[in-house]
């Protein structure tokens, strides 16, 4: 057990060596979820002014951009399985005597730090965007952070271990994320449109991933009542779905990843 | 069929706790969709024996490296390395060989050391393991100044010795080399030999070997020469030049076809072969036959060469061409695959998919 847990420390510690080393990334990681919820997020609420809505716009699109930025930010370093495939240095993991599944728990755990670490980043500019914080509340928040991203990094992992060449992340992304990320409710609430779209969302796991977020980030900003109209799902159903989720997506991102080529 | 391979099994059981022999092969088979890469390659390799497997591009050489290493798996057959099933006990196989594949996989971004370091940890060294051979082999390696510096800044032959560093710090009994010296010059490939042969001196580790550089396969105390999916010789490197005659007589005269004909009629004993341009002869005694030869031949001759036989020529003979022949294709065929635009939109072909 003790040697398992070093081999999958060797895995997750060269995953964050990765993102640290690299500042651009890095960087951009944390800076553009505040360019989008600064000017994007003032420039919408001249349009949607708290007259017609009863709440802050800037408090309904937080949770959003966090989710999204998390979200992308997870599957995003799953590729470094591809990378690792195409300049040939997944082999020396894979001739190492570490099981498969340990070195999938490694990369997922690894991406789910990276994640887990601008998400703690963005959550510190609360304060300046008129939410109410509190440490309780930063701790709440930073644990479904880590549900929601540890679901994303083995989604990533799932849809990307299969993948020979970078490019076809972007396939990836358009065809299975962009799509998540808009019935997710992280830009408009879901509860207002088309049945339709309400039934297709129901099946995608973003969107209680964003309710749980906005459930807990608002907890001491709004009403439980005024979250509700935002929100499609309670914070028990999101949190038991997230779970149940990552559960499934581990399993099925080992058994991918078992039968793919080095 | 089903007997011969039962048989095969049962030599290779029997022969399993036999310890002098470190690698067993029975028999491996395998296919891909429209290729076969190996077709039924049986062999054994000695403990301490350096062991080269020769043969052209395509030939099934990386193949049985990635079995014997459990990075692909038979479709039929038997392997066992260091006593452990390739397939059932693939864990145990990993933590008994050291590996050099044929292209360098080093992570770039970290440093000599941090490349140990995380291989050490892989291996499941403690620390202190891991510094002592840590040392040690990167002074037996001459990159100990180095260690400090981020691997991107290395020359190939650099490279190449941190590798090898790295391939031997968890102790390996086997070490596996797939072509270990491609695309280096040669003083540096003469260089990386060295290091491997004062290796077996010194450590007594077992050496798989694969190149397609024939002249450096001359020191490996075996070679089997793969081709097209199978073994078509094994034996010592003397042997299997003595297999081919002692010496070798290649002349070119300017009617190569009365020649021919002339040698037939004189020497009906030695064998005789047209090579390109060449005429080549197999005799005896080299440098007593050369005068005769040219008293017996009427038309001029233009040129002339004696040599002792080489593993090159022993590989002619038995394939019956050169084993860098179709080597361009084989490269070209590579680039096309690399250069590939329309991977982009390959999800929107079903013929594609597959690869994804």
């Amino acid at each position: 057990m003790n040697k398992r847990i070093k081999t999958l420390y060797v895995i997750w510690y060269r995953e964050v060596l990765i993102y640290l080393r690299n500042g651009v990334k890095f960087f951009t990681s944390i800076f553009l979820p505040i360019l989008i919820l600064v000017f994007f997020g003032t420039g919408l609420k001249t349009m949607l002014p708290s007259t017609i809505l009863n709440y802050d716009f800037v408090q309904f699109f937080f949770p959003g951009v966090l989710g999204l930025s998390i979200s992308v930010m997870a599957v995003s370093s799953t590729m470094s399985i591809v990378w690792d495939r195409e300049f040939g240095f997944l082999k020396e993991i894979l001739v190492s005597p570490i099981s498969r599944s340990d070195i999938i728990l490694g990369k997922i755990l690894g991406a789910t730090t990276t994640a887990l670490i601008q998400g703690a980043l963005i959550l510190l500019i609360t304060p300046y965007l008129g939410i109410n914080f509190s440490k309780w509340l930063f701790i709440e928040t930073v644990f479904v952070i880590l549900l929601v991203s540890y679901g994303m990094a083995a989604l990533g992992v799932f849809l990307v271990s299969r993948l020979k060449r970078m490019e076809s992340f972007s396939i990836v992304s358009q065809i299975i994320i962009a799509p998540m990320a808009f019935l997710s409710g992280a830009f408009f609430p879901l509860s207002n449109t088309p049945s339709w779209m309400v039934k297709i969302a129901q099946y995608n796991p973003l969107a209680y991933g964003i309710d749980a977020l906005r459930w807990v980030t608002l907890s001491e900003s709004l009403a439980q009542e005024e979250i509700s109209l935002l929100t499609n799902h309670s914070l028990l159903v999101c949190i038991i779905v997230l779970l149940a989720f990552n559960f499934v997506i581990t399993f099925l991102s080992v058994r991918v990843f078992n039968k793919s080529i080095y | 069929m089903g007997t011969l391979s039962e048989k095969v099994e049962q030599i290779i059981e029997e022969s399993q706790n036999d310890t002098s022999e470190v690698i067993q092969v029975g028999n491996l088979k395998k296919r891909y969709t429209n290729i076969t890469a190996l077709n039924g390659v049986s062999f054994s390799v000695k403990r301490g024996e350096v062991f080269g497997l020769l043969g052209p591009n395509g030939a099934g050489k990386t193949t049985t490296i990635n079995i014997l290493c459990t990075l692909s798996q038979p479709s039929s057959g038997v392997a066992y390395v260091n006593g452990y099933d390739v397939v059932h006990e693939s864990a145990e196989v990993r933590n008994s060989i050291g590996l050099l594949f044929q292209e360098t996989i080093l992570d770039n971004h970290l440093t000599a050391e941090e490349n140990l370091y995380l291989h050490a940890m892989l291996y499941g060294l403690s620390r202190k393991e891991y510094f002592e051979r840590k040392k040690d082999l990167l002074k037996f390696c001459e990159l100990w100044n180095k260690r400090k510096a981020k691997v991107e800044t290395f020359s190939g032959g650099m490279k190449r010795r941190l590798e090898l560093a790295r391939a031997l710090i968890h102790h390996p009994q086997v070490l596996f080399l797939d072509e270990p010296t491609i695309g280096l010059d040669p003083q540096t490939r003469k260089k990386i030999w060295d290091y491997i042969f004062s290796l077996r001196k010194k450590k007594n580790i077992t050496i798989f070997l694969t190149t397609q550089y024939l002249s450096e396969a001359e020191n490996c105390d075996r070679v089997a020469i793969l081709d097209n999916g199978i073994i078509v010789a094994l034996d010592r490197p003397e042997n299997l030049k003595r297999m081919i005659g002692e010496d070798i007589i290649s002349f070119r005269t300017e009617n190569n076809q009365i020649a021919e004909r002339e040698f037939q009629e004189k020497f009906s004993k030695f064998p005789i072969k047209r090579v390109g341009k060449e005429l080549r002869v197999k005799v005896d005694n080299g440098d007593k036959f050369l005068p005769i030869l040219v008293k017996a031949i009427s038309p001029r001759i233009i040129s002339m060469e004696l040599r002792r036989p080489t593993l090159e020529d022993v590989f002619l003979e038995i394939t019956g061409r050169k084993i860098r022949e179709n080597n361009k294709e084989i490269n070209e065929e590579e680039e096309e695959e690399k250069f590939d635009l329309s991977s982009l939109f390959s999800i929107f072909g079903p013929s594609n998919k597959k690869n994804e």
